[in-house]
């Protein structure tokens, strides 16, 4: 195993360098600059210029790039332009309630996943695989935003049962059970999508693998259908679900950008939206890079724990 | 007369669109061995299912199928599951998929005994570790994961399994055909024991006669969903009273009947020829170790062995996918080492090749005529016209006809497929054919047919074979000299009367001694006694 990790090490580094560059030249190939925002709309162009030299916009942009790369090096991202503050305060701030958002998406999403993939692969109703069958398209098709607002306008002011934004005044560590309150819809506006695909996935392998032989030996011996659905076939559509669901920690990062603006969630998604439309480069580039390295380290991970989890992996091959 | 314990009666099965069993009608006593025979098709893996209420969805049963007087078709999900493992048991063709790869075996057997209310877990690992020495496993691998087992041990498992909950009827669908002849002979060996032991009922189904003869005391012979006849078991093999069922018996090819006439040993320089050849797979011991054999012109090579013992592998080296670790290979009188892309292209275009499955060797989306031709495109012979001409002239070779070259391979059967195959491995005029298990996929009269086939165009056309086969009988029938290898070297080599009939090493014997005879009262006196004692000097 740590032969294998070794292995990976020098193309994760590769990735990690292409997204740096990637990242610095997207930035500054998108129209308007941060001194122009920083400076209003009624400054001079030598105001501008000032502001520009002042940020070190005026050197060539390899000179640029490789002070950022040093600063990221060595854990100093620098100053935030407009936001006020280091990078690194205005991440610790924000990154708490990120996590906290992500780790309960996932949390329902698995749970969903784990839940109504057997109950869709099992059923042998007509009417329940319809129903289920429309509620995961609508769980994919509709736009993360979209959802939000309809959550927002159906139990936050329609029927107002729970807060429609924000977090709890006292902080979310004061009172979980209030947290929970606010949470709830921000949270589940996250999952949908991830647990909708996964879902998919979990009740397609569990319908190709209760046509293997094996489950075939397991009914013909008297283990009932149940068991060997969520004992025996699941077990073996676990280490490709991970993987799926490695996969959709993309979809994650980028929803939580949309549900937090949405639920006005104040996370790294909402502290990346205000950076982007201040131009504020230096945030937007670590955001950026730091969504990247953990995307990149939870494809490791999922690798990793997908070999872990497959016996044939795990003790080397047939003999 | 004893009542029986499993009785099928009037059963049909119907899938949307087709009928796969019509009107069965079976009777299985206590404690005899009843074996189900027939080819691909005949609808007897769907009457083997279909007792135990497992048809897949969308499937209809009608009729009966009666268990110790109880009605078991239309009986509700939790009394069938009650019935299966404990009253009948089945076992299943292919050990490599029968187990869960990522759970413990001892494990997976476990599962049956708390299915069949073994509540306790000390009592569930001690029966697992009983049942598993009753099958020749050591008890302590119970811990162990399928894919750290052989196909045999696999086999055994599964037997173990399916054994576990003590049911009084076992069902066996083609229980040895994946295996290995010598493995084959084991597991038989197991089955009868276990048989007799636990006085099992066993309901065999298998396409094998040899099989059959060693195994069953009665037969019945299915074809296209219904049983043409049901007879003792010596009674058929003496006199078998449906036409279909003699013409079983005669395609099915016999080891100690005459093969081939000999033909005299040429003198000619040999078109395939290796010397000392050692092959290396990265990581492995080699995959071939010293092996030095030649194929002469016109001459038909038989490349015998169990599965690992390489011959696919010098096939492989034959066609100059795989190159030497030492040794030399010489193809056509040209030493292949050192040879760039070019040289090697004009002599592969000497060499045709046979697989063993058609319907993955022919492309799905080509009609037969695309097929045929596409050797002769590659290759730049002659204009479209005449490609198209020689590909009418080969379909009328192989029996077929032009009118089939319009037609894609989902719309052939298996041995048209593989008459296709040939076909297009003959379009080069090759000097030298690789058939690769050639009919290892096909049924056993459409193998008899493919193979007389096989011998008149190797008459007309004169081209040299190395014909790579597991079916010692096969090779008997078309081969003028055989190579046994095993493990990557070669046994022995030498003309196929010669070397079948009067083995010189022990391996040899051992493998022909584990092919079982077609006829019931030769094989049984044959049976367990030498196959194991020649496998015990082998070891």
């Amino acid at each position: 195993m740590t032969a294998y990790l070794l292995r990976r090490l020098p193309s994760l580094a590769l990735v990690l360098a292409a997204a740096s560059v990637l990242i610095f030249a997207v930035i500054r190939l998108v129209p308007g600059d941060p001194a122009t925002a920083l400076a209003g709309a009624n400054a001079t162009p030598e105001a501008v210029e000032a502001i520009r030299a002042e940020l070190g916009l005026d050197r060539p942009w390899v000179t640029q790039y490789f002070a950022w790369l040093g600063g990221l090096l060595t854990f100093d991202p620098g100053r935030s332009y407009l936001i006020g503050g280091t990078i690194g305060s205005l991440i610790t701030e924000s990154l708490g309630n990120t996590l906290l958002l992500a780790s309960s998406s996932l949390f329902l999403a698995v749970l969903t996943a784990l839940v109504l993939g057997p109950l869709w692969a099992g059923t042998r109703k007509p009417w329940l695989e319809h129903l289920l069958t429309g509620i995961n398209t609508l769980a994919v098709a509709v736009p993360t935003f979209v959802m939000g607002v309809a959550l927002i306008l159906l139990l936050g002011v329609l029927v107002p049962v729970l807060p429609s934004g924000g977090v709890p005044r006292d902080g979310l560590l004061a009172n979980p059970s209030i947290t929970v309150q606010y949470l709830l819809l921000p949270a589940v506006c996250l999952a949908l999508p991830i647990g909708a695909v996964l879902t998919r996935y979990v009740a397609e392998s569990l319908r190709t693998e209760m046509a293997q032989p094996y489950v075939v030996t397991a009914l013909a011996a008297g283990v009932s259908r149940r068991r060997v659905l969520l004992r025996h076939a699941l077990r073996n559509v676990l280490p490709t679900s991970l993987t799926v669901l490695g996969l959709q920690t993309g979809a994650l990062l980028g929803g939580a950008v949309l549900v937090e603006f949405t639920f006005s969630w104040p996370g790294l998604g909402l502290l990346i939206e205000r950076a982007i439309t201040g131009r504020d480069y230096p945030v937007v580039q670590v955001l950026l890079i730091l969504s990247v390295v953990v995307f990149a380290v939870l494809q490791l991970l999922t690798d990793v724990a997908h070999a872990l989890l497959d016996p044939r992996v795990r003790l080397g091959g047939a003999r | 007369m004893t009542d029986p314990v499993l009785t099928i009666d009037g059963l049909s099965v119907r899938f949307p669109g087709a009928t796969a069993v019509e009107d069965v009608s079976l009777a299985l006593l206590p404690d005899e061995v009843l074996a189900v025979v027939g080819e691909s098709g005949s609808g007897k893996s769907v009457t083997a299912l279909a007792v135990l209420g497992l048809l897949p969805p969308g499937a209809t049963a009608t009729g009966s199928v009666a268990f110790d007087g109880q009605e078991l078709l239309g009986l509700d999900e939790e009394a069938l599951r009650r019935v299966r493992g404990a009253r009948i048991a089945l076992v299943f063709q292919e050990p490599s998929t029968a187990l869960n790869p990522v759970e413990r075996v001892g494990w997976q057997i476990g599962e049956v005994l708390r299915a069949h209310g073994v509540k306790s877990r000390q009592a569930r690992a001690e029966r697992v570790g009983e049942l598993l020495g009753q099958v020749g496993i050591p008890p302590e691998r119970a811990r162990d994961y399928p894919h750290q087992f052989s196909g045999g041990q696999k086999q055994r498992i599964v037997l173990a399994l399916a054994l576990a909950a003590d049911p009084d009827v076992l069902i066996a669908d083609e229980p040895t055909t994946a295996l290995d002849v010598t493995v084959q002979a084991e597991i038989l060996a197991l089955l009868r024991e276990l048989q007799r032991g636990r006085r099992l009922a066993v309901l065999l189904i298998t396409h094998n006669m040899g099989v059959v003869a060693d195994l069953a005391d009665r037969v019945a012979v299915m074809r296209d969903g219904r049983v043409l006849e049901t007879q003792d078991v010596r009674r058929l093999f003496a006199a078998p009273s449906t036409e279909y069922a003699r013409e079983l018996l005669a395609s099915v090819p016999r080891l100690g009947r005459q093969g081939r006439a000999v033909r005299p040993a040429t003198e000619a320089a040999p078109v395939f020829a290796v010397d000392d050849l050692v092959v290396d797979y990265p990581g492995r011991k080699a995959a071939l170790d010293r092996i030095t054999l030649a194929v002469t012109p016109g001459e038909v090579l038989g490349l015998v062995g169990e599965s690992g013992s390489g011959k696919t592998t010098l096939g492989r080296v034959a066609v100059g996918r795989l190159g030497a670790a030492s040794g030399t290979v010489r193809l056509f009188g040209t030493d292949l080492a050192g040879l760039g892309r070019r040289e090697l292209r004009a002599l592969r275009k000497r060499i045709g090749v046979v697989h063993q499955d058609p319907a993955a060797s022919l492309d799905p989306r080509r009609t037969v005529l695309e097929s045929i031709t596409e050797p002769l495109d590659v290759h730049r012979v002659g204009t479209p016209a005449t490609r198209v001409a020689r590909a009418e002239e080969l379909l009328e070779q192989v029996a077929l006809g032009r009118s089939y070259g319009s037609r894609l391979p989902r719309e052939l059967s298996g041995g048209q497929r593989q008459r296709v195959a040939l076909a297009r491995a003959l379009a080069l005029e090759p000097d030298l054919l690789l058939a690769d298990e050639p009919t290892s996929a096909l049924d056993v009269s459409v193998q008899a047919s493919v193979l007389e086939l096989f011998a008149e165009l190797q008459e007309a056309h004169g081209f040299a074979c190395l014909f790579i086969s597991h079916d010692l009988a096969v090779v008997n029938q078309v081969a003028d000299r055989v190579a046994v290898m095993r493990n990557g070297q070669l046994v022995e080599s030498g003309p196929t009367g010669e070397v079948l009939t009067r083995p010189s090493s022990a391996y040899t014997r051992a493998l022909v001694d584990s092919v079982p005879v077609p006829d019931p009262d030769e094989q049984r006196a044959r049976r367990l006694p030498t196959v194991l004692t020649s496998l015990k000097n082998t070891a």
